[in-house]
């Protein structure tokens, strides 16, 4: 994990846990945002048969990949931002460098 | 997983306790988020109590349509996840 600062004592069993599940959770979180944005963006309200269609299924999978390249272009500039304002940006770049 | 290689057994099994509960929290959440997108697409006649047939058919398709989609969602999600982490990327990792 991101030991930044130097010397620092190793953390304790409840800080790798607590660490271990916010990751979790950050990337539970992530995905469900997606499946709403997706659903919302993709599949039209009228349910006229049970199956994804060819076009359905095209733009879920678009959906994804996009949704991904904004998330990595939103926390690189998140990053460049903390990074030119000095020290602080230490620590948030290293909540995504991993 | 970085962060879950460095856990003991203890520590193992007690983030598995607390996922446990999360994943339950979650398939609630993902419910009662069905229900309500169904009702609201589905749902518009209300001359009558029950349900009409083309309502509940409706209903019907959208709970497989959207647990088909959370599907495929999930698998590619999946795929670009492990893409990612290749790249050396983002440790939103699996």
């Amino acid at each position: 994990m991101s030991f930044l600062f130097g010397q620092r004592p190793q953390p304790s069993s409840a800080e790798k846990i607590a660490a271990a599940e916010a990751e979790i959770e950050m990337v539970s979180n992530m995905f469900n945002q997606l499946v709403d944005t997706c659903t919302k963006k993709c599949i039209p309200p009228q349910y006229r048969e049970a199956d994804l269609n060819k076009g359905e299924s095209v733009c879920l999978d678009r959906c994804v990949a996009k949704f991904f390249e904004v998330n990595v272009k939103v926390s690189e500039k998140m990053q460049g931002e903390a990074a030119q304002k000095g020290g602080a940006g230490g620590a948030g770049g290293g909540m995504f460098g991993q | 997983m970085s962060g879950m290689d460095m856990l003991s057994q203890a520590e193992q099994r007690e983030l598995q306790g607390r996922m446990e509960k999360k994943q339950m929290k979650d398939f609630m959440n993902m419910y009662s988020n069905l229900v309500q997108r169904c009702f609201n697409d589905c749902v518009t006649d209300f001359t009558s109590k029950s349900l009409l047939g083309k309502e509940e058919g409706c209903v019907m398709r959208c709970v497989d349509k959207f647990l088909k989609s959370s599907e495929r969602l999930g698998e590619r999600f999946q795929e670009q996840n492990a893409a990612m982490a290749q790249q050396g990327g983002m440790g939103v990792g699996r």
